[in-house]
């Protein structure tokens, strides 16, 4: 079970009507290295760049037009900014304090969100960064030396392993391996299976099982993907209520509310708080903020 | 430990106190870790804090943070006009016509930080030959160019684990 046909009338079961997307390349600031935001912005422009603000990000900026690569500018190279798909950049916004704590970014490379992450966090605490791919690594450490990051240590560790850093966590960032959607992939359709897609679910819930008891008392978690498919999206969310005792609190961001009627089946209505964006304006997202319920 | 991150400072004519205790060596990196940071430190990391530089032949790299810390202080620095900013950045030589400023020494073999008009360090070179001279220039060791022709050697981002 798989092709175009095959997953738009899925989409179109879900509420959606399939549309093509042109996504326009999004950076976001790194406000801990910019000493006057509108400084960088007048140097971006006399470079020839025309940006307009992502009205849904307090750091993002859409490259409408550009006479340079936005990844070979000396701001860029001096970690001034970072290029950034816009929806990406809602998950690490999403904590509600970061500050000072002890951050798990349980599937971080190639580091967008790590950096933005330290960037939230003003260089304070620390963050602990895994992936499994160590050449993925090489391209997250060196995001992270561009960025002048100074509170992260990244492990070579599959994050189903977490427990070896033997530390709880305050906050958790789960931007899970997903299946990815279309508007990022333009062979997307012709490569994914349903199959793909329940691997991706099953791996996702795994992970989940494992960082949840890595979370400290009144701790967060954030869990995104990139996928539109609910099984990666709504239906875990609904497991997890169920499974490891979390709840999903109520966020404030752009995009839609999660679905609670998947396919015929009804999920528990809390999984309306997470939220959907659909492929538009940016890529196709899924995100939410999960606690440990009292009695879990 | 720190005798290479030091000898590599006092070719700038710079020198930053480093706190030793903070100082982690994996292999040949060096990298200096906060506070906060060491206390989820594991031995077997891949990164961590602020990469300082690497052994490489038994000679010292220096990792472009220590570079920005050096260009904070008292150190051997050239400010260059834009369009030797941009050249520099692509791996090309600083000749003397494109030297807005030179702070400290410029003698022949003398190691200088290379700034943009905003202060910000782009990388580092030698002197080859007197910067009062006529045709002086500043060979190109290291730029922070450096980060995209590292990365055709890492994988592109993807959305797969």
């Amino acid at each position: 079970m798989s092709g175009r046909e095959f997953f738009t009338e899925r989409y179109r079961r879900l509420g959606w009507e399939y549309q093509t997307v042109e996504l326009k390349q999004t950076i976001r600031i790194n406000a801990a290295n910019v000493k006057k935001r509108l400084g960088l912005i007048k140097r971006l422009q006399n470079l020839g760049m025309v940006l307009t603000k992502v009205p849904f990000l307090e750091n993002g900026f859409w490259v409408e037009q550009s006479r340079f690569s936005a990844g070979a500018t000396t701001e860029y190279l001096s970690g001034l900014y970072s290029i950034q798909e816009a929806a990406a950049q809602v998950p690490a916004t999403l904590f509600t304090e970061l500050k000072d704590k002890v951050v798990l970014d349980a599937c971080a490379a190639p580091g967008g969100k790590t950096t933005q992450l330290a960037d939230l966090m003003q260089n304070t605490g620390a963050i602990a960064a895994l992936d499994i791919n160590r050449q993925r690594l090489t391209a997250l450490s060196n995001h992270l030396e561009r960025c002048r990051v100074k509170n992260t240590i990244v492990h070579q560790l599959d994050a189903r392993r977490v427990s070896r850093l033997k530390t709880g966590f305050d906050r958790i960032l789960l931007d899970m391996p997903c299946s990815g959607n279309f508007a990022t992939d333009r062979n997307w359709f012709k490569r994914r299976t349903i199959k793909d897609v329940e691997i991706n679910a099953a791996l996702q819930r795994e992970i989940l099982t494992e960082t949840v008891k890595m979370l400290e008392h009144n701790g967060e978690i954030i869990y995104s993907t990139c996928s539109l498919e609910p099984e990666e999206n709504e239906l875990n969310v609904d497991w997890a209520i169920k499974s490891l005792g979390m709840r999903v609190e109520e966020i404030s961001c752009y995009g839609q509310e999660g679905l609670t009627e998947v396919f015929g089946k009804n999920l528990e209505e809390s999984v309306g708080n997470c939220v959907r964006i659909w492929p538009g304006q940016t890529q196709g997202f899924f995100v939410c903020k999960l606690r440990k319920s009292e009695s879990a | 430990m720190i005798k290479p991150i030091d000898d590599f400072m006092r070719l700038f004519g710079a020198s930053i106190s480093l706190d030793e205790s903070l100082i982690v060596k994996k292999k040949n990196r060096y990298f200096l870790l906060g506070t906060s940071l060491k206390k989820v430190t594991l031995e077997d990391f891949f990164y961590a804090g602020t990469y300082l530089g690497k052994i490489k032949n038994g000679k010292f790299f220096p990792g472009f943070e220590l570079l920005r810390m050096m260009s904070e202080k008292r150190a051997n620095k050239v400010v260059v006009n834009k369009k030797t900013e941009w050249l520099f950045i692509c791996g090309r030589d600083v000749f003397k016509r494109g030297i807005v400023n030179a702070i400290g020494l410029g003698r022949k073999g003398d190691h200088v930080l290379v700034l943009n008009g905003y202060g910000e360090c782009l990388g580092f070179g030698r002197v080859i030959s007197d910067l009062d001279k006529e045709g002086a220039f500043i060979k190109n060791i290291s730029d922070i160019g450096d980060f995209l022709r590292r990365e055709p050697r890492t994988p592109k981002s993807s959305t797969l684990y």
